[in-house]
């Protein structure tokens, strides 16, 4: 038989450290292999290379647990013990039950009786099923109001103090090293080899072979800790410690030439003399805030020309003082001191002696480390990059989930810039860098959304706390806008706010708050809380009390068990979209060009499916918004604008188009916008050549030249932005009766202090199970990435399990080796680990690389509708972790921590 | 993901039925051709061994699996043992045939020789076997000697006792010999695995194997022996009994080196990798006693 | 002459199992059956411990006993140094699969699929004469045949470069020549600290870990 064989060019964004691009071998009709796509190789920073979890996209399309039809449930009752009695039903009926829905909903206004958004839409994290999505965001601006603060993981577990600090210090919605020029990293719990997606793998393999250093810090052996030249097992939640501690030595044991003083002096806000009251001192005049200038000997503004400011000492000086609210002290002859002079105090009593109680770590390895880190630092070097010369500070630490979020996060990030700055490492070559921008606009680049504020620092479009314009009345159920002034107002805000409170308030609304009701219409994709939440028994019950829900769905499974119609699209390799490549963009995603990539049917479609953005226009003709939501697409809300100034390629909205015209419109624009207007070419190009793209300059990767150009300084080390807010957020809540968020207040401040951040969790414990409980949970149980699994829903799929499978520890629960031969555990033996929320039962798996203090589950699978992951019987913490106010920091966030105790069930096979 | 050395599990009982049936066939040929005319029932103690042999045969076609293909064997003489064995085995069965017929004679001369040759050709096939490290120990090869004649001479003298009640003094002697052969050749064998290292669950299984065979397989039927050398006449089941503990420890030897030690080599590495700076680990061995 | 060797960078390796998944995609491989693999090695007592990452599968060896002891001549070694099945020929005795010091060899007696019942995927790809005989990596041996047609280079054009080799995404993987000194893996080779496994069995492995640079 002759054989037709095609190589079809296709993008991954199964996580958010793709996207990978890759080509499906279509042999008749039938796809057979996943391959990189080899034409992407000179323009990836991952030389074109697709991740494993590309690779079970074969067998997810062919799966026969795939849904190959619209259903229905025939069941009013939900939760998880309830029978949906899901049945087949075609498209036209799902439109019309829908429709029906929507056009109800909308009778009634957008917003409901306590004004929160009717509509509500939860999609998995990170923003990746929007890359799938097709034109569906058009649908949801089309709309109006829809609240995305119902959570799957996204404010919680993600790396959320980095998102946020890291937005305000230096434009970083994550942060990386300068991989390709880095030489020394320090890393805390960042699994990068497991999570950062091929472009990690490929940068970090070359930098080992060049020879990098990396010290893993984690209380367990992770992919990275091995790939890493030494593991040190620190104590969980004591990261912060071990940074203060590194501070302390260089600040504190080192000589103050091994800084770099005039980073410190010129870039950051060091040198800002500091009032009794904890503000700035600032000109009467101009409210500029001060410093000490060596030449003149007296204080000007901070941006005086020509000073030569003094980095510590005692200065007498007149000067304002603007406090929370807009409180003023004139201080005449005031002895002060500066930012910088407050740390060296604070800083003193992290020693490392202090340490080595603290992080179970010897005070030598810090002191020894802190010197490696300032010889790397190689302070005073500089390297040339298309033509400037900037400085090169080839050193670097780097966060993961759980040291990077809830209690004790903002003290390792505000440790980690401030580290950076100390050797003027931050933004440069070789550095720690952001990626991307989430919470700022222009989103466009980094350096586009930089601008100068009134004290010299990066402006920050914080939420207001002053009287005038604070929002006592959240306008989504998770009250970002309200609590949490770092989140910012983009359209990412939402899920960067406490995504807990919107099913915690559903359930018990706290003390003076408005009530939290759930939404009328609820659409989910991509996304399956009810496994992958915390505390997921509550989470199913709330879901259970949505009154009507959509799930785009791929197979049955958790969440979408309590939907009322389900709707399966065409899935990876049977749509069509076009997306945005290139830049800066998460994890370490950092290339030498942008441009687009075109993900394109390369098969038939199975079974009834439909391609997303044909359900997403006949979502918006029956909801009676076809002309807005042509408009939004006309506007770019599927990622390229149809128009501008040098092109028009708009879509009539009053028209209904196809797929591929929408599509077609989308190509043309992208590649006119890549060309200046020049060329125009379409789908049908895309779909021959894959991606398009245009080179741009390696200096868009470092934020310093555009700081340096508006003379801004980074914010380091004084807070005062973040002390004012949070004492006027402070006053605001008070003034409403609010006192549950005091305890969270308490972590705006001048300058961080480090406090027992391991016995927060402990006291909770015992305030919740009773005195004496930590004896019941000597363990503190942790998470860990998994490459083979992550983000990408690919629990179900058979080739990712077997090849999981030869990793360590996936399916089981992994125990230090003597710990378990104290406890009479053997290799294999069942396992139940309970907190006081809930259990979970597992193998166990022995290992010599895991604190015996601590236990380890990879997986977070305890599936229990979704076809073959139901019958893998994993563990899973995420039904052990307590969704609690007091667990919960100043961001609105937590970390996947807890503790717990182990007993054996019965003896391994 | 296996890491350490696990069973292979390719051949078992039923490779394992092989060497016993081939190992005792092969050997009860030998000594049957070599009692001669001593031996009254040349052609009975022929029909036995030629059966045990075409069971062990039998007992391949049985694992292989596309048996329909089997004459394929015979494709690769220049280094294959199984291709050799399966050679041999053709003029072993004709001349053991004719020699049945004939009831001794020359033909049972020969087909001793290639009894010989197949008992050699099955010694040689384990120790091919590169795979495994208690198969490719060269000193199995005097063990499964040893082995096949110690059986070949057990079934001799067991059934020259059952089926004539004659069985000539030299006969026991040659057992005693092969015994002691045998017991010399197993303590160089698992001698040399534990000092040249093996995987740890092969020296555990050949461990608890040893004590029960030196003791049931070599010591008693060597006393046994000894004491009907001395006591035959009186107690006539004392060298049948001997015989039959000498058989059924070299069975239950070949059982275990084939189908419950036999540990693959597993993995290993000299040398752990740098990972962008530090000093050279020592490497690992997982699963092995050195 | 030409011996096509493959070589293991164990410094950049993370276990990420790519080139496992790929490899059993590229080669049809029924579930379990996996050429390719990556071995997660932990060795060393708390808190001095290391995990190391192995890729393993055939070694293509010089001297290969699989060769030898295969009764049939099925298993045989191919001038450029690939040894290969021929699975009309295989009687399935599972010879090879004991003689072989690196656990490469596979035989699978009951045709499996992911799901149960086969998926159009795998009905495509299905291949009877596979069944009940020795299979084992070829190293791609369609792509590195293809060479000769197109005059590409393996290890240095993807078409005709092994799937492992193509998929890794920590550049891990090579392939190419070892007796062309200019070939990328000589030049690798020639630049690194480097060991065969099991070397000592007198196999001549055509697989090489590189461990260190020189």
């Amino acid at each position: 038989m002759a054989s037709e064989v095609r190589k079809v060019p296709q993008y991954c964004y199964q996580c958010v450290a793709g996207p990978d691009l890759l080509t499906v071998k279509v042999e008749n009709g039938v796809a057979t292999e996943v391959e990189p796509n080899f034409a992407a190789a000179e323009v990836h920073p991952g030389a074109g290379k697709c991740c494993v979890k590309a690779y079970g996209l074969i067998q997810k399309t062919y799966s026969p647990n795939r849904l190959s039809a619209p259903m229905k449930r025939t069941n009013p009752n939900k939760g998880r013990h309830e029978d949906p009695g899901f049945v087949p039903i075609s498209w036209d009926e799902a439109f019309d039950i829908i429709g029906a829905k929507m056009t109800e909903i909308r009778s009634r206004g957008p917003r409901n009786a306590e004004g929160y958004p009717r509509a509500a839409a939860s999609f998995g994290g990170g923003g990746i099923p929007t890359y799938y999505m097709g034109t569906f965001p058009a649908f949801l601006s089309a709309w109006g109001p829809v609240d995305f603060s119902f959570g799957s993981g996204q404010g919680v577990s993600c790396t959320h103090s980095e998102h946020l600090y890291g937005e305000l210090w230096h434009r970083a919605f994550t942060v990386c090293p300068d991989t390709p020029s880095c030489n020394y990293v320090l890393s805390f719990g960042a699994n990068i080899e497991a999570s950062g997606g091929v472009v990690a793998a490929w940068r970090h393999g070359a930098a080992r072979e060049r020879g990098m250093k990396r010290i893993q810090f984690e209380p367990h052996l992770s992919v990275t800790g091995a790939a890493s030249a030494e593991w040190v097992p620190i104590k969980p939640k004591t990261d912060a410690a071990f940074l203060f501690s590194l501070v302390h030595v260089l600040l504190h044991e080192m000589p103050r030439e091994a800084l770099d003083i005039q980073f410190l002096k010129h870039h950051t806000g060091s040198p800002y003399l500091i009032g009794p009251n904890g503000f700035y001192l600032r000109d009467p005049e101009t409210k500029k805030p001060l410093l000490w200038d060596l030449t003149r000997r007296a204080a000007v503004a901070y941006d005086t020309p020509g000073s030569d400011p003094a980095l510590d000492g005692s200065f007498t000086i007149d000067a304002l003082e603007i406090g929370a609210d807009g409180q003023e002290w004139q201080h005449r002859g005031l002895n002060c001191e500066t930012g910088f002079g407050k740390l060296v105090t604070r800083i003193k009593a992290y020693t490392p002696d202090w340490a080595e109680k603290t992080c179970d770590i010897k005070s030598g390895t810090v002191r020894r480390i802190a010197a490696e880190y300032v010889e790397y630092a190689q302070v005073g070097a500089t390297v040339v990059i298309d033509g400037e010369t900037l400085p090169y500070r080839p050193v670097s630490i780097q966060f993961g989930r759980t040291v990077n979020n809830g209690w004790g996060a903002y003290e390792c990030c505000w440790a980690r810039t401030l580290l950076a700055c100390l050797i003027g490492g931050l933004e440069v070559p070789g550095g720690t860098l952001g990626t991307t921008v989430r919470l700022n606009r222009p989103a466009t680049t980094r350096q586009a959304s930089v601008k100068i504020n009134e004290d010299g620092f990066m402006y920050f479009p914080m939420n207001p706390t002053d009287k005038e314009h604070w929002k006592p009345s959240p306008a989504v159920r998770n009250a970002h806008a309200t609590m949490v002034p770092l989140s910012a107002n983009s359209p990412w805000s939402t899920a960067l706010g406490p995504t807990h409170f919107s099913w915690m308030f559903q359930k018990d609304s706290p003390e003076n708050w408005p009530r939290v009701t759930p939404p009328d219409i609820w659409f989910c994709y991509r996304t399956n809380p009810s496994i992958s939440f915390w505390d997921t028994k509550e989470i199913v019950k709330r879901i259970a009390e949505f009154p009507f829900i959509v799930a785009f769905a791929y197979s049955h499974d958790e969440t979408n068990h309590m939907a009322d119609v389900l709707l399966p699209e065409c899935t990876d390799i049977e749509s069509t979209q076009l997306i945005r490549i290139g830049g800066s963009k998460f994890i370490e995603q950092f290339w030498d060009h942008e441009g687009f990539a075109l993900r394109q049917p390369a098969v038939k479609p199975q079974g009834d499916t439909k391609d997303f953005t044909e359900i997403a226009t006949e979502l918006a003709v029956r909801a009676g918004l076809l002309e807005q939501y042509n408009e939004a697409i006309n506007r770019g809300a599927t990622g390229v604008s149809l128009s501008s100034g040098k092109y028009d390629f708009a879509l009539d909205p009053k028209e209904r188009h196809d797929v591929d015209t929408i599509w077609d419109h989308s190509c043309r624009a992208a590649s006119a916008e890549l060309t200046e207007g020049r060329d125009s070419d379409g789908l049908d190009w895309y779909k021959q050549h894959g991606l398009r793209t245009r080179p741009i300059s390696r200096l868009s990767w470092y934020l310093f030249p555009e700081m340096k150009k508006q003379g801004i300084r980074f914010e380091m080390p004084f807070q005062e932005r973040l002390y004012r807010v949070g004492l006027e957020l402070g006053n605001r809540l008070h003034e409403r009766g609010i006192k549950w968020w005091d305890v969270q207040l308490e972590e705006y401040g001048g300058l961080p202090t480090v406090m027992d951040f391991p016995g927060i969790w402990e006291k909770e414990t015992v305030r919740q199970a009773g005195a004496g409980a930590l004896k019941d949970y000597p363990f503190w149980l942790l998470t860990s990435r998994s490459m083979q699994y992550a983000w990408g829903s690919n629990v179900g799929i058979q080739l990712m399990d077997e090849v999981a499978d030869n990793m360590r520890g996936h399916k089981g629960v992994v125990i230090n080796t003597q710990k378990a031969r104290e406890l009479g555990i053997e290799a294999g033996d069942l396992l139940e680990v309970h907190s006081y929320v809930g259990t979970t039962q597992g193998p166990a798996v022995l290992s010599q690389g895991i604190r015996p203090d601590t236990l380890l589950m990879m997986g977070q699978f305890d599936h229990w509708a979704t076809p073959y992951a139901k019958d893998m019987k994993a563990p899973s913490m995420n039904s052990l972790i307590p969704m609690s106010m007091a667990l919960t920091d100043s961001t609105g966030s937590s970390a996947d921590l807890v503790r717990a105790g182990v007993r054996k069930l019965g003896a391994g096979k | 993901m296996r890491l350490m050395p696990w069973h292979q599990s390719n051949w078992d009982a039923r490779a394992a039925g092989n060497f016993i049936g081939g190992g005792g066939g092969t050997g009860l040929l030998i000594f049957a051709a070599l009692a001669g005319d001593s031996l009254s029932d040349y052609r009975w103690q022929a029909v036995i061994a030629l059966i045990l042999v075409a069971t062990g045969l039998l007992c391949v076609l049985a694992e292989i699996g596309r048996p329909f293909r089997a004459l394929n064997v015979f494709l690769h003489p220049q280094t294959s043992w199984m291709t050799r064995e399966a050679m041999v085995a053709p003029f072993l069965f004709g001349c053991g045939a004719i020699a049945t017929w004939q009831g001794g004679g020359s033909f049972s001369a020969l087909a001793a020789l290639f009894a010989v040759i197949y008992l050699y050709c099955q010694a040689r096939m384990l120790a091919a076997a590169k795979g495994i490290p208690a198969w490719r120990e060269p000193k199995s090869i005097p063990l499964m000697i040893s082995t096949g004649l110690v059986e070949g001479a057990g079934l001799a003298v067991t059934l020259g006792a059952l089926l004539s009640g004659a069985t000539p003094k030299w006969l026991a002697g040659a057992l005693l010999c092969a015994l002691i052969v045998r017991r010399l050749a197993w303590k160089f064998y698992s001698e040399a695995l534990v000092s040249k290292g093996a995987p740890g669950k092969t020296l555990e299984v050949l461990a608890r194997f040893g004590g029960r065979f030196t003791t049931y397989g070599q010591s008693l039927p060597e006393l046994l022996v000894i004491a009907a050398l001395f006591l035959g006449s009186q107690l006539v089941w004392l060298l049948p009994l001997a015989g039959a503990a000498a058989t059924l420890s070299g069975w239950a030897l070949k059982f275990t080196i084939v189908a419950r030690a036999a540990y693959n080599q597993g993995y290993a590495l000299p040398v752990l990798p740098i990972r962008g700076q530090g000093r050279a680990v020592p490497g690992v061995k997982p699963g092995w006693s050195k | 002459m030409t011996r096509y060797i493959m070589t293991a960078d164990l410094r950049r390796c993370i276990g990420c199992q790519t080139c496992t998944a790929a490899c059993r995609q590229t080669n049809a491989t029924p579930p379990g059956v996996q050429w390719r693999s990556v071995l997660d090695i932990e060795s060393g007592e708390f808190p001095d411990v290391r995990r190391s990452f192995v890729p393993v599968g055939c070694q293509h060896c010089g001297d290969p006993p699989c060769m030898h002891v295969c009764p049939t001549t099925a298993t045989y070694q191919r001038d450029d140094g690939l040894v290969e099945v021929d699975y009309e020929k295989c009687i399935g005795c599972g010879y090879c699969a004991v003689a072989c010091p690196y656990q490469a060899r596979h035989i699978t007696h009951r045709v499996e699929f992911a799901y149960g019942e086969p998926m159009a995927s795998e009905s495509a790809r299905f291949d009877a004469r596979r069944m009940s005989v020795a299979t084992k990596c070829t190293f791609c041996m369609d792509r590195v045949d293809a060479a000769k047609e197109s005059g590409l280079t393996p290890g240095v054009d993807p078409e005709v470069t092994p799937a492992c080799v193509n998929s890794c995404i920590a550049g891990v993987l090579a392939f190419g020549d070892r007796e062309d000194p200019q070939s990328n893996v000589s030049q690798l080779l020639d630049e690194t600290q480097h060991f065969r496994m099991h070397e000592e069995l007198g196999t001549d492995p055509g697989f090489y870990y590189i461990w260190d640079k020189k």
